[in-house]
């Protein structure tokens, strides 16, 4: 019997690794950010990369999404969804030596788990950045 | 020959010629003070008034705050999704309206649908929480309208607002974009709303006292030149009675003398002259016996005349003193059979003039007494302590009732009670029918 629940809790490990390891798919690589936010990245469709962080502040989240494309003066549009409406977009130029440009919105932390998820598009190649996380 | 007795001038006992009054019962200063306490309560009513009228002014500033707030600013900044719980149309209001909203001392904002759902808060926490509206809430939001009322900050709604204390929630009716009634409510600080009213109120105060006070700084002169007016009447009135009491003194002195040096001589040489004939004539006896008995009869006449002159006439109270004065002034009761009790205690520290008056006022005690209560006892009794005298005439005949109009004739009581009031003393009358009847003057003889 015990033999037999160690394989159950052993799956149901497994499962849980693999739907956890599912999720993360779709955000390529999370991370624990300071103060208790979490940050994720991840690559854009063509060359650039993103990075969308998120954390507490004061009953609200403080969301702030990156996009680092190594080429200054491109334009992108953008977009921050909330539990999957659009919350804010706008359009940003990248800029700086490192050719990135970065938004940051302030998201009212809903009851439950709130999903985030960050698009980017660049106006002229088309390449887009999708990412998202859970708060 | 005139009597030697020389009369006591009943005058004004003390030297104050005036009723003795005291530098805190002048008018004027009874005015200013009365004026100052009726200012002072006035004040306090009319604070109280102005306070309420104040703190409903300050209500209707914090509804008009929140309607325009309401109307300007959050409605039309609500996004088509809000009413239903959209997340991002709640992030949108937030971000946009948030900064907005919590002016002029507002503390919380809540939004709510017609369900009881807080749609939108401040505090975010209460989004998607759902209560129970009250019955004027809900006419609002159904109706429109804007009310005011103080928190209940026991209700779960509210209890993140405890930390606030005291608070006054507004709320007032906006629209969605599809036209959806909602409620918005937003939360004052009491304070805010009795500081407010201390504004407010503070503004009439200074007019409200300075126009009490103009008022009694204008009536203050008419008041002094009115109690001088009465000072001076009751100056004139006190000299018209003195003068009064002098001619009628004057008069009886006239009268005295005349009586003395004429008739009373007359029937004394009258008598003298019966009885010595009388006696010298005894081989006739008839004859003897009535001009004897004419001789008793004219001593008779000339003893009663005598009293009448003592009663018409006062004694020499300084030579002769006031204790052997008011036996003299009870011979005539005595020789009528009244019992008399007289206690006079030791009176030579008191004034001439103040044992003038309590002379009079015995002679007036006991001139009533003889004449209209048919004692069979008087008792006089005076008594001295300090600068006081105190004089008791009581006596046990037939009273009368104080509170029935006195019978015509009686002038000589009032008057007596005048003379003794305008000196500063005191004079009560305490009798009942068939209880006799008690005089008690109170002076100060200073």
């Amino acid at each position: 019997m015990n033999t037999h629940h160690n394989i159950v809790r052993r799956t149901a490990a497994t499962a849980s690794l693999l739907l956890a390891v599912g999720a993360v798919s779709t955000f390529p690589a999370a991370a624990q950010g300071g103060g208790g936010g979490i940050q994720h990245r991840g690559s854009c469709s063509h060359s650039s990369d993103w990075k969308l962080s998120a954390k507490g502040d004061d009953g609200r989240i403080e969301v702030e999404g990156e996009v680092d494309s190594n080429v200054s003066g491109q334009t992108w549009t953008w977009r921050i969804l909330h539990n999957g409406s659009t919350s804010a977009h706008g359009t940003a130029t990248t800029g700086g030596a490192s050719g990135s440009f970065t938004v940051r919105r302030l998201l009212v932390n809903t009851a439950g788990v709130d999903s985030i998820g960050w698009r980017a598009t660049n106006a002229a190649s088309g390449e887009t950045c999708v990412g998202g996380l859970r708060f | 020959m005139a009597p030697s007795r020389r009369q006591q001038r009943p005058r004004t006992v003390g030297a104050a010629a005036s009723p003795r009054r005291g530098r805190w019962t002048h008018p004027v200063v009874l005015f200013v003070a009365a004026g100052i306490a009726a200012i002072t309560v006035l004040l306090i009513v009319l604070s109280w008034f102005s306070r309420q009228a104040a703190t409903g002014e300050a209500i209707l500033d914090s509804r008009s705050v929140t309607s325009v707030i309401a109307h300007s600013v959050a409605e039309p900044a609500i996004p088509p999704g809000l009413a239903t719980g959209n997340a991002a149309a709640v992030d949108r209001f937030d971000r946009t309206t948030l900064n907005r909203l919590l002016v002029d001392q507002i503390v919380r904002i809540k939004i709510w649908n017609a369900d009881g759902r807080i749609i939108y808060s401040d505090k975010v926490q209460l989004i998607g929480e759902r209560f129970s509206l009250h019955e004027e809430e809900l006419e609002i939001l159904q109706h429109g309208g804007t009310a005011a009322e103080v928190s209940n900050l026991q209700a779960p709604e509210n209890r993140f607002e405890r930390g606030f204390g005291k608070l006054l929630e507004v709320y007032t009716q906006v629209r969605d974009p599809a036209g959806r009634p909602l409620l918005f409510e937003a939360y004052f600080p009491y304070s805010h709303v009795t500081q407010r009213s201390d504004e407010i109120a503070s503004e009439f105060r200074p007019i409200t006292v300075a126009g009490l006070l103009v008022f009694l700084i204008l009536t203050t002169p008419l008041v002094w030149v009115l109690a001088r007016r009465l000072d001076r009447s009751a100056a004139d009135r006190e000299r018209l009675l003195m003068a009064a009491v002098e001619a009628s003194d004057v008069e009886r002195r006239r009268i005295s003398r005349d009586l003395h040096d004429g008739v009373v001589q007359e029937l004394a040489a009258v008598s003298f002259t019966l009885s010595a004939t009388g006696r010298q004539i005894h081989d006739q006896p008839v004859i003897s016996s009535s001009l004897d008995e004419s001789g008793a009869a004219v001593r008779r006449s000339l003893r009663a005349l005598r009293s009448l002159l003592v009663e018409i006439y006062p004694p020499d109270l300084r030579r002769q003193g006031l204790a052997a004065a008011l036996e003299d002034l009870l011979a005539p009761a005595s020789n009528a059979g009244v019992e008399v009790d007289l206690d006079v205690s030791d009176t030579s520290v008191v004034s001439p003039e103040c044992t003038a008056l309590v002379w009079r006022a015995a002679q007036e005690g006991v001139r009533n007494a003889v004449r209209h209560g048919r004692p069979s006892r008087i008792f006089v009794q005076v008594t001295t302590s300090g600068d006081d005298v105190r004089l008791v005439v009581r006596d046990d005949g037939q009273g009368f009732d104080p509170a029935a109009e006195p019978p015509y004739g009686h002038l000589g009581l009032r008057s007596l009670r005048d003379l003794v009031e305008e000196t500063g003393g005191s004079l009560e009358v305490t009798s009942a029918p068939n209880r006799g009847t008690t005089l008690e003057v109170r002076l100060a003889c200073r």
